[in-house]
C-alpha cells in the first residue's frame, strides 16, 4: 500500500502520546492475532524491518549525515540523530566488545513504555517494542550493513534498564567492509 | 498492568498496553514519520485479518475509541485548556491544539450547521496517509478511521456524545481530506459504556 518517502515540507514535531497509544494498540492485535510471544515477537520485527527500510530514506534527507566511516560512528548515529528525531529520546551508547563490532545502546527512557507497567503473566517473553530491532536492522540494511539487533535488557522484564545490542555483521566476502572499522 | 487515573473508570476494562498518565508530563516530541509507517503497519495487519474493508473500518473506530479515552487526559494535562463552553470552542480546541499537538497540523474549521451542532474540519495535508496509495481491493477502506474512533473516544470522556466521520479523503481522489464532526447529546453519566 505504500510508495517511497519523497522530499516534502519539514516534519512536524509531534507530541509522541498518540503515536505510543496507536503502538500499543499495533501490539494487541498481533497479540489476537497470535497465540506465542515468539511469533508476535517475529511479527513486530518484520514489520520494523519494513518500516526501516524506508525510514531510511527520510533520515538521510533530513539529517544530510555524511558516510559513516566506523561501526563506532554509525552507532552514535543512530543513538544521538535517529533515536533522537523519531522517538525523542537519545540512548547512550557503548561498544560492547573488543572487535568494536557490537555496541549497546542503554534506554533510560523508553517511550514506547512510558505508561505500560509490566507484562501480563501470560506474555512473559513478549519483546514488546520489538518493531525497533526490525527498524534498525531495515535501515541498516539499506545502507550496506549487515546487522542483528536484538533487546538484551528489557525493563519491562524487570531489568534496570532497556538496553538494544546491535551486532554489526561483517560479511567474510566482502572485502569493502574493512574500510567500516 | 496499568493503572488509570480515577475517575469512575471501574465499568471499563483495563487494557495492559495502553498507557496511563505519565506523572511527568513534559514535551514528548518526535518526528511523525515512524508513527506514519507505524500506522501503516497496523491498518495493513487489520487488512490481512478481516476480509472486508467494512470490518477494518469499523476495527479502526474500535482501537481509535480506546485509544481516545486515554489520550483525552494527555491532553486535558497537557493542554491546560478550560471546560469549552459550546461546541465552537471543542471545534477550535481540536483543531487547534489538539491536532497541532498529536498529528503537527491544524486543520481549518468550516460548513457550520445552522444550529451549530455540526462541524467540518479540513486536512489539506493528512500526514498518516505520507507514504500510502490505497490499492484497487482495498477502495472502501477507510484508512485514517482511526482519528475518528479517536475524536469520538476522547469526547465521550468529557460528556459528549458525537457522530465523526470522514466525508472526503485524499486517498480516494478528493482533494481534501474533510471530516465531519456532529454533535448529538450531552452525556448526564460519568460511567461510559466503554467498547471491548
Amino acid at each position: 500500500m505504500s510508495r517511497p518517502p519523497g522530499r516534502k515540507q519539514d516534519s512536524q514535531k509531534i507530541s509522541r502520546e498518540l503515536f505510543v497509544l496507536t503502538y500499543g494498540a499495533l501490539v494487541a492485535q498481533l497479540c489476537k492475532d497470535y497465540e506465542k510471544d515468539e511469533d508476535v515477537n517475529t511479527c513486530l520485527d518484520r514489520m520494523g524491518y519494513a518500516i526501516g527500510i524506508r525510514l531510511i530514506d527520510d533520515f538521510l534527507a533530513r539529517s544530510s549525515v555524511k558516510r559513516c566511516r566506523s561501526y563506532s560512528e554509525t552507532a552514535d548515529m543512530i543513538a544521538q540523530v535517529a533515536f533522537k528525531m523519531y522517538l525523542g529520546v537519545t540512548p547512550s551508547v557503548s561498544c560492547s566488545s573488543a572487535a568494536g563490532n557490537e555496541f549497546s545502546l542503554i534506554l533510560d527512557k523508553n517511550p514506547l513504555v512510558d505508561f505500560v507497567e509490566e507484562l501480563p503473566a501470560e506474555r512473559a517473553s513478549l519483546c514488546y517494542c520489538n518493531l525497533l530491532c526490525g527498524v534498525i536492522r531495515g535501515a541498516l540494511e539499506m545502507v550496506h550493513l549487515a546487522a542483528e539487533v536484538t533487546f538484551l535488557q528489557d525493563r519491562l522484564k524487570g531489568d534496570a534498564v532497556t538496553e538494544i545490542g546491535i551486532t554489526f555483521l561483517r560479511k567474510a566476502e566482502d572485502r569493502k567492509h574493512r574500510r567500516n572499522k | 498492568m496499568s493503572r488509570q487515573a480515577g475517575r469512575g473508570t471501574e465499568s471499563k476494562k483495563m487494557y495492559w498496553y495502553l498507557p496511563f498518565i505519565s506523572p511527568s508530563a513534559s514535551m514528548h516530541l518526535m518526528n511523525s514519520e515512524l508513527f506514519t509507517l507505524t500506522y501503516g503497519a497496523l491498518v495493513t495487519q487489520l487488512c490481512k485479518d478481516y476480509e472486508n474493508d467494512e470490518d477494518v473500518n469499523k476495527q479502526l473506530d474500535k482501537m481509535g475509541y480506546n485509544i481516545g479515552v486515554r489520550l483525552i487526559e494527555d491532553f486535558l494535562a497537557r493542554s491546560n485548556v478550560g471546560r469549552c463552553h459550546d461546541f465552537r470552542e471543542t471545534a477550535d480546541v481540536i483543531a487547534k491544539i489538539a491536532f497541532k499537538m498529536y498529528l503537527g497540523i491544524t486543520p481549518s474549521i468550516t460548513n457550520w450547521s445552522p444550529g451549530g451542532d455540526e462541524f467540518s474540519l479540513i486536512l489539506e495535508n493528512n500526514p498518516l496517509v505520507d507514504f500510502v496509495e490505497l490499492p484497487d481491493n482495498h477502495s472502501t477502506l477507510i484508512y485514517s478511521n482511526l482519528l475518528c474512533g479517536v475524536l469520538r473516544g476522547a469526547l465521550e470522556m468529557v460528556q459528549m456524545a458525537v457522530d465523526v466521520k470522514f466525508v472526503q479523503d485524499t486517498l480516494k481522489g478528493d482533494s481534501v481530506t474533510e471530516i465531519r464532526m456532529k454533535f448529538i447529546r450531552r452525556i448526564e453519566d460519568n460511567l461510559p459504556a466503554g467498547e471491548e
